[in-house]
């Protein structure tokens, strides 16, 4: 069924480019370029051949591994793709480790004092933080941690050779407007989980049972509270690693998102493919796993199995 | 003013007609020195023969305003990337051009004053009738591997750049200008170029306006972007695409030695991103900002801008042969409700010159400048309107592309043509899509009826001339069809004196303003970013960044 999935991705970003207007040795050499050139072009690469004979010549290649040339950089994309990957996930890791707790807790403290202030100025706050879009967020933080008060570089790309901890003081800056957006979305998703929980017959049970608030919160409300959670949490990793072309631009960082996107304003299909392959596979995978992780935490929806 | 004739005689001694002919327009005040000076490099005249010259006519020679910088440091200077891979044979864009600046160098230097200066060749000069142009090399300039640069190696570079088999994208300057097989060596230091048609601009071909045609050794290598060698200020260290470079100082370098120890390249998607780079001190140039991006430096005390004069402009087209615009007066119409001074002075913040509706911007000593300037007149406009018959007004659609300023332009002339009742709906697209295939019939920038283009900087006016406006022209938006036209252009192109150009010049000017077939309001000026402090850099507006003698 993924697989399925994956090669209708294929298909559809093969076709979807070739629809487009503009051939690739135009979109390399631009406008202006002597027809000739184009032509040369075109035929060194291959792409004069018909888009049928490319497609099978691709996904040939594919499945054994190969994943072609840039057209743009002459040169084999799989170390373009492995480079940008590892970077996003770096990316990625931080902006999760940062936001998963801060929005679970958020959410349960929300949940714990519902309707009272802290409640509503962690809805509002989470609220507002989440409709700011990253470009905002990402300049003003420059502003005044990058420019101002020079806490931080601006730039989210290491030097060669860096450590683990440099590495990760060029990431906090282009990580916290993800954390803004995506806290106040963990934070509902949880605040109703936790509320729904609290709600729950089997919480009176416990709470009539004798057993003590912290108890009562640890075992019962927040392993039943959090389900939810995971596979909204779960959703996001897929963005976090895929979806984040302006901070990466902004912060200059070489992520898979800006690949995808200059791959296809480029057209270089072979690197276009090679990307949105990459993200379809990774949004199968992190699918697959909430839902095994979720199975492993809810044993309702288990399959045969009676524990 | 003081003529002295003896020194004059003297120097006139040896001098071709057509350089006798450029004295005798600056004696008799027809050429300005400045004029002089610029065309009197293109012809190849010696920097002292024209210093002599304008002496003897009693000008004081301008001071040199080079000033001593100080070795040593990394200079470190953004950019947009690179969006291929770095062969100079096939580069096409801005972020290519720039990077290549810092390793390869051209024969000519088209300078920031539009003056052709000598480079790898010292000396160049026309035949009689400008079919013929001979070269003389510097001799003391060697290759980043230590080799000799030698006419052999020109004869290469050029052979490779005008072979329509390598997909170069130097064909859209040479085709119909120089073939392979036409750069011919004469000795190890003098090269021939036997041109398709006779060029009195030529040099601009072999010069920086002509990116591509940096100087690369006869044995082309294959991986070419693993050394990038040539002959620049800077020998490549490192260079990782997408992301950035550096550069070490090139100690066997021909000029004047380069002061800065290293040069550090980043690379960036956009600008934004730069200009807060230079802010927070992460870079010390941006090697170029768009005027609308640059707004909030041009007070900005921290920084220096570096703003030069280019022939960069976003051309309006209306098709001639294609209602509503097949009627003459209706173009003039539409020409006539733009104010230009307020466009200038509004959307490019005062950083642009004022056009006069063809490519002959003011800062082109070509130009003629008596030819009237076309002002905002609606009264006219509309009786023009009346007189083709379209009083009342139509609907029509404006297609353009989402490019720098080009969007705001468009509203601008929508809410001018609004005045004379032409209601204009704007198609604004994805730049890929606006080009398209770049042929008629799958391209909305050459088949729409009205169209804005962005048009790059050319040191001479040549090619927009030619390419966007002569009937054979395969950039001709506007399917402008006029065979006066077409010999005036072939005439301009052949001109070797300035005079004659400048003739011929007035005469395409007031044919275009009478046709109308394209607007061009503004010619926007290039600007580099530095931060204060910073002196030595030289930019071209085709996109060179010279660090050789920048120093803080």
């Amino acid at each position: 069924m993924t697989l399925l999935t994956l090669w209708l991705l294929s298909v559809l970003i093969f076709a979807g480019g070739h629809i487009l207007p503009g051939n690739v040795g135009r979109a390399m050499l631009g406008p202006f370029a002597d027809p000739t050139a184009v032509e040369v072009l075109n035929h060194q690469m291959g792409t004069d051949r018909p888009v049928l004979v490319q497609y099978a010549d691709w996904i040939a290649g594919f499945v054994t591994g190969d994943m072609g040339e840039s057209y743009a950089y002459r040169s084999p994309v799989a170390p373009f793709l492995i480079t940008a990957l590892l970077n996003s996930a770096k990316l990625a890791a931080v902006a999760f480790v940062l936001v998963v707790p801060l929005g679970i807790l958020g959410g349960v403290v929300a949940a714990l004092h519902r309707g009272k202030a802290a409640d509503r100025v962690l809805s509002v706050v989470g609220l507002s933080a989440t409709v700011v879009p990253e470009f905002v967020s990402g300049i003003v933080l420059i502003l005044i941690f990058g420019v101002w008060l020079d806490w931080f570089p601006i730039s989210a790309t290491w030097r060669d050779g860096a450590g683990p901890f440099t590495q990760l003081y060029h990431l906090i800056l282009p990580s916290i407007p993800l954390v803004l957006i995506l806290f106040g979305y963990i934070a509902r998703m949880a605040r109703a989980g936790m509320i729904e929980a609290l709600d729950a017959d089997y919480t009176r049970t416990a709470v009539l049972k004798g057993l003590s608030y912290r108890q009562v919160i640890w075992r019962h409300v927040l392993r039943n509270a959090l389900l939810p959670t995971i596979s909204v949490v779960a959703t996001q990793i897929v963005y976090l690693i895929g979806g984040l072309v302006v901070i990466e631009i902004l912060f200059r960082y070489q992520g898979i998102g800006s690949l995808i996107y200059t791959a296809a304003k480029k057209k270089d299909f072979p690197m276009l493919q090679a990307g949105v392959m990459a993200i379809g596979g990774l949004f199968a995978l992190t699918t697959l796993l909430a839902d095994l992780l979720y199975a492993r935490l809810n044993p309702r929806i288990r399959f045969g199995g009676r524990e | 003013m003081t003529i002295n004739y003896k020194l004059l005689d003297i120097l006139r001694r040896g001098r071709t007609a057509h350089e006798n002919h450029l004295i005798d327009g600056l004696v008799r005040g027809a050429v300005s020195r400045r004029e002089f000076l610029r065309y009197g490099s293109v012809l190849g005249l010696s920097a002292p023969l024209l210093g002599g010259v304008t002496s003897a006519l009693g000008f004081g020679l301008s001071p040199d305003m080079a000033r001593a910088g100080t070795p040593g440091g990394t200079l470190r200077y953004g950019q947009i990337v690179p969006a291929a891979a770095i062969n100079p044979v096939t580069i096409a864009d801005g972020g290519g051009v720039t990077l290549m600046s810092q390793f390869g160098e051209t024969l000519i230097l088209s300078a920031p004053d539009l003056s052709a200066q000598p480079m790898l060749a010292e000396s160049w000069a026309p035949n009689v009738d400008g079919t013929v142009w001979t070269f003389k090399l510097r001799r003391n300039v060697k290759f980043h591997n230590g080799k000799a640069m030698t006419a052999d190696d020109v004869v290469a570079t050029f052979d490779r750049l005008s072979d329509p088999a390598n997909g170069s994208n130097a064909l859209s300057v040479f085709t119909g200008m120089l073939s392979k097989g036409s750069t011919k060596k004469v000795d190890d230091y003098t090269v021939e170029f036997h041109l398709d048609a006779a060029n009195g601009d030529f040099p601009y071909a072999v010069s920086t306006d002509n990116y591509n045609a940096i100087i690369i050794p006869a044995d082309f290598p294959q991986d070419y972007e693993a050394t990038m060698i040539g002959t620049g200020p800077f020998k490549l260290e490192k260079y990782t695409p997408k992301v950035g470079a550096s550069f070490v100082r090139n100690t066997d370098y021909w000029g004047a030695a380069p002061l800065p120890d290293r040069v550090e390249v980043v690379f960036y998607d956009d600008y934004q991103p730069q200009i807060l780079a230079l802010q927070g001190g992460e870079i010390d140039v941006i090697q170029q900002v768009p005027v609308l991006q640059a707004v909030g430096f041009l007070s900005d005390p921290n920084v220096n801008i570096i703003s030069i004069p280019s022939s960069a402009h976003s051309q309006v087209h209306m098709r001639i042969d294609m209602d509503p615009f097949t009627d003459k007066r209706v173009r003039q119409a539409v020409a006539l409700t733009l104010d230009r001074p307020k466009i200038v002075a509004g959307l490019m913040r005062g950083k642009a010159q004022i056009g006069n509706d063809s490519p002959f911007m003011p800062a082109y000593p070509s130009t003629d400048p008596s030819v009237p300037q076309r002002q905002k007149d609606i009264a006219q406009a509309k009786q023009l309107m009346e007189a083709a018959g379209v009083g009342a007004g139509f609907q029509t659609t404006l297609t353009t592309q989402k490019y720098l300023e080009i969007p705001d332009y468009a509203v601008l002339i929508q809410n001018g043509v609004k005045e004379i009742g032409i209601d204009l709906q704007l198609n604004i697209m994805d730049q890929g899509a606006y080009y398209g295939d770049a042929v008629p019939g799958k391209s909305p920038w050459l088949d729409s009826s009205m169209g804005i283009t962005d048009y790059g900087h050319r040191g001479v006016p040549n090619v927009f001339l030619q390419a966007p406006l002569l009937s054979t022209g395969t950039w001709n938006a506007a399917h402008f069809n006029n065979a006066e036209y077409d010999a005036l252009v072939t005439s301009f192109v052949a001109s070797l004196d300035l005079e004659s150009q400048r003739a011929t010049a007035g005469k395409i000017q007031t044919l275009l303003l009478d046709e109308t077939p394209v607007l061009q309001t503004y010619f926007y000026d290039f600007i580099t970013v530095t931060k204060a402090g910073l002196g030595g850099v030289v930019s071209t507006a085709m996109g060179h960044l010279m660090l050789g003698q920048a120093s803080l």
